[in-house]
């Protein structure tokens, strides 16, 4: 009266395999669940028995005992309630013999028998892939998630009685699946590099009048991938600026998508309405825009049982953080750790998470209190009321910000003026252009974007002649450069000479990123 | 120790006793003797009964003092750390600040006190001064050092200390008026000047070593300033403003006042453009300030001048150049009118690089993103 049923579990950003060994004996009567379940795994006990009693299967008066193994791991969410239930289907011999073999199974389980949606389905399944499982019994609202993964097959059940027929292999599969996964044609698969219709409402920088050097320096930041601060006057476009940068950014890759869908279907944020017609799953570069009040913890995720923040939802995409100085300097402080090492490990008694968390981040602050410093005929603030303000955004946050640019506002014959400059595709475009050199560059290493270059890197990709290293010279006696400005000014200027499609980082591409340099000037 | 450094070593016994406020109780009882006897006075407890009225319970505070206070050591621990001490009717107190009505019983100082018989001019203005400002007060400082002229002023954030560094930068005599202790370098960031000021200058104030800065302290300090002083130039100023106290002190005074007029649409010429119509002397270069004063400009005032104003460089650089203004603008404003001055677009690149040429030339600055003429 013994059986396994093979589920799986979320830890950190990976999963693993469970397995649900359900043994009923003679005994006093009793139901207990050990391996380290979580509450939520332990009132499945009750979730259970009622489901089991109200598909018509009753429990006999034995002894129940159900062990989640590797016994070690925390477990934790709702996804336990189903193999536990057809576990002990299968001790009470009501499966036919084998019917659950080579299947993974998760799901919640209503009251009724009813089979309820659970988070990180796809981590999970990709999981059960890589483990050679043939057949994945998910929750009808999620089985699409699992679909994505080429390598095994997903059925989507909306009730305990249909799971019964779909193992005891009744022919009804995939009934209530959303689309018909698997026995299609076509195999469901991540988005390709080519360009797919995105849905439409994504604001254009053709909105943006003027502007052009603030709209330069993005298409810059997002080439590279560098971070991006924005300091200019209330009104000038900081914020109009950011919300445009997700679409100038390349289309995530195949791989990227995978990335970004797990940290999102962990979250249960993955949405059905982001698959394609031809069962591609397309995302859009994330863009996160915390208020200032958010916690540390909501910003890198955290919490008892972890879950990944909002640097890990703006993996491969924007994070936007709008008023920086207001901003509590702890907050920004925990960005540091991400900032550098491209994830966030969250340490807990038993086990330490991790979450992928790299992401670009684009800062936008006023340049004082009343925002109009240094033009003193309109700052109102004081020298000290100014340079509080200013440190509030500590160094070394300040210091991982490629780019920095000002912005006005515009005056008024420039508002009024209809002529529209660039518009999004057409900056998407020359980005994807420099994207391409930075792929051919950087083939069979680590790095993707120049923003990811380390100071050795800078040195072997981005040579100066004679006439550029006298240039930079003198930009370091004149303007009292440090080291570390200096490796940043250059992999800026790699860009745009990447952009502007020169092999050759020339003088220009030096000053214009000198230009951008940080902070610093300002303190 | 001297005669005269034990009359001295009194005075600051009354001076650190009877605290702050208390210009009228020293007054007052310097009419009764010299320091020496108040402290012999205030020993024997009979100091108190000389006086009437509100000074009366002051001086029973300065008795209380006067045996827990080793005058001597007191004096000699003054000496040790390199501050000076000098009081009213003493032969080195600067003569010009002794003839003002209300003027101090006694200064503490490091470094020199200016020179009796030399130009002083006080160059004073906003301490959130706009980058005109920090360059009209930077050439002005510097073509009046070079001239002889000395400068005085409160080492304040902006116009003061900015003027004060070019002066001593140029070679010149400057003297920093403190409202606090002369111990003390208020505001902080101004350390580098407090020491060169040290070193190549002096710095005084009214108050005793070891008194915090506070705000209303520095109003009296004003006096001090304008007191020293021939002139008052008065560089970028609010309409309400500390600058206008010290100059309506220097009106009192009887001192001659010079203002650098600015913009109409800048509230921070509001003031300098005020004092112009009631009468101020309207400047607006160093060597008509010079002839005002009656100074012959030093070797170097007008050739520096010339070679400001011929510094730019032909072609492009130089068209940018024409562009820049005191007024900070972004690159994107700089495109634009190049755009519209010369009908020929440059590139972002193409401009950043002339900036930064006119930058390292010594001819413009950034401040954040923004570029302004130096």
């Amino acid at each position: 009266m013994f059986s396994t049923i093979t589920s799986g579990t979320i830890c950190g950003i990976r999963s693993c395999m469970v397995q649900v060994e359900v043994d009923i004996s003679q005994g006093l009567p009793c139901f207990q669940i050990v391996g380290l379940p979580g509450s939520e795994v332990r009132e499945a006990r009750e979730r259970v028995k009622v489901a089991l009693k109200n598909a018509g299967i009753s429990l006999p008066p034995s002894c129940v005992n159900v062990n989640l193994s590797p016994a070690d791991i925390h477990k934790s969410g709702t996804m336990f309630d189903l193999p536990v239930a057809v576990g002990i289907m299968a001790a009470l011999s009501r499966l036919a013999p084998g019917a659950a073999e080579n299947t993974l199974l998760i799901g919640e389980l209503g009251l009724s028998g009813e089979i309820k949606p659970v988070k990180g389905v796809l981590p999970i399944v990709r999981e059960a892939a890589a483990h050679g499982v043939k057949r994945c019994i998910l929750p009808a609202e999620n089985a699409w998630e699992g679909m994505l993964v080429e390598s095994t097959e997903s059925i989507g059940v909306s009730s305990l009685q249909e799971t019964i027929e779909v193992l005891n292999g009744a022919g009804r599969q995939g009934k209530a699946c959303a689309g018909q996964g698997s026995e299609d044609a076509v195999p469901p698969r991540f988005g390709a590099g080519e360009a797919v219709e995105e849905s439409g409402s994504r604001e254009d920088f053709a909105d943006m009048r003027g502007q052009e050097s603030l709209k330069r320096a993005a298409k810059v930041a997002a080439a590279g991938f560098h971070n991006l601060l924005v300091v200019g006057t209330p009104g000038s476009g900081k914020t109009m600026l950011a919300r445009r940068i997700p679409a100038i950014l390349p289309p995530l890759s195949p791989e990227e998508t995978l990335e970004v869908a797990s940290v999102y279907s962990i979250r249960g944020m993955l949405k059905p309405k982001w698959r394609t017609t031809d069962h591609r799953l397309m995302i859009d570069r994330p863009f996160m825009s915390p208020h200032h009040t958010v916690t540390g913890q909501a910003l890198v995720g955290g919490g008892r049982i972890p879950a990944p923040g909002i640097v890990s939802l703006a993996h491969r995409g924007v994070l936007f953080l709008d008023e920086l100085p207001e901003f509590k300097r702890e907050t920004l402080d925990i960005l540091r750790q991400p900032l550098e090492d491209r994830r966030v490990q969250i340490a807990r008694s038993r086990a330490t998470y991790e979450y992928p968390a790299d992401f670009m981040l684009v800062g936008a602050m006023n340049p004082c209190p009343c925002g109009y410093y240094p033009d003193m005929g309109r700052c109102r603030c004081t020298p000290g009321e100014i340079r509080r303000y200013l440190r509030r955004v500590s160094g070394p946050i300040l210091d991982r910000m490629d780019i920095c640019v000002e912005a006005k506002p515009l005056p008024f014959c420039d508002i009024a003026r209809h002529e529209t400059g660039e518009d999004s595709a057409r900056m998407r475009a020359q980005v994807l252009e420099a994207r391409r050199r930075q792929t051919e560059r950087f083939a069979g290493t680590k790095i993707r974007f120049n923003a990811d270059m380390k100071a050795a890197d800078v040195d072997k990709y981005c040579p100066l002649g004679g006439k550029e290293r006298r240039f930079m010279e003198k930009m370091f006696a004149s303007l009292q450069l440090s080291a570390r400005g200096y490796h940043r000014v250059v992999k800026v200027a790699r860009t745009i000479a990447d952009l502007e499609g020169s092999e050759r980082v020339g003088e220009t591409h030096l000053a214009e990123a000198v230009c951008y340099r940080n902070m610093e000037v300002f303190q | 120790m001297t005669e005269r450094e034990t009359g001295k070593a009194y005075m600051h016994w009354l001076f650190q006793g009877s605290g702050m406020g208390s210009r009228g109780l020293v007054r007052a009882l310097l009419q009764t003797g010299t320091p020496e006897e108040i402290y012999r006075l205030a020993l024997s407890g009979h100091l108190a009964e000389k006086l009437t009225g509100r000074y009366r319970e002051k001086a029973v505070a300065l008795e209380a003092s006067a045996p827990v206070f080793d005058v001597e050591k007191e004096y000699g621990k003054l000496r040790e750390r390199g501050i000076s001490f000098v009081s009213l009717g003493e032969e080195e107190y600067p003569k010009k600040l002794a003839a003002i009505p209300d003027a101090p019983c006694a200064l503490y100082y490091v470094g020199r006190l200016p020179e009796h018989g030399r130009k002083t001019l006080a160059l004073i203005g906003a301490r959130n001064c706009s980058a005109y400002g920090r360059a009209v007060a930077g050439e002005f400082a510097a073509a009046l050092a070079e001239s002889d002229v000395q400068i005085v002023s409160g080492m304040a954030r902006g116009v003061d200390g900015i003027g004060q560094q070019a002066a001593l930068d140029a070679g010149g005599y400057s003297l920093g008026v403190l409202g606090c202790g002369v111990d003390i370098c208020y505001p902080p960031e101004n350390r580098r000047l407090y020491e060169q000021l040290i070193a190549q200058g002096g710095i005084c104030s009214e108050y005793p070593p070891g008194i915090e800065p506070r705000s209303l302290l520095f109003p009296p300090r004003n006096r001090i300033i304008s007191g020293l002083c021939d002139g008052v130039l008065v560089v970028e100023a609010k309409e309400r403003s500390g600058t206008l106290i010290t100059v309506d002190m220097a009106l009192e005074q009887g001192r001659e006042v010079y203002a650098v007029p600015g913009r109409v649409t800048d509230p921070l010429s509001r003031g300098c453009n005020r004092l112009i119509r009631q009468g101020a002397a309207l400047v607006e270069s160093p060597e008509e300030l010079l002839r005002e004063l009656g100074v012959e400009a030093g070797e170097g005032v007008s050739a520096e001048r010339t070679k400001r104003a011929g510094i730019l460089p032909g072609g492009r650089q130089g068209r940018v150049g024409k562009l820049l203004d005191y007024r900070p603008q972004t690159t994107e404003e700089l495109r634009q009118r190049y755009a519209d001055a010369y009908g020929d677009a440059l590139t972002i690149s193409e401009l950043c690089l002339e900036l930064l040429k006119l930058c390292a030339d010594g001819y413009a600055r950034q401040t954040g993103g923004l570029y302004v003429r130096q």
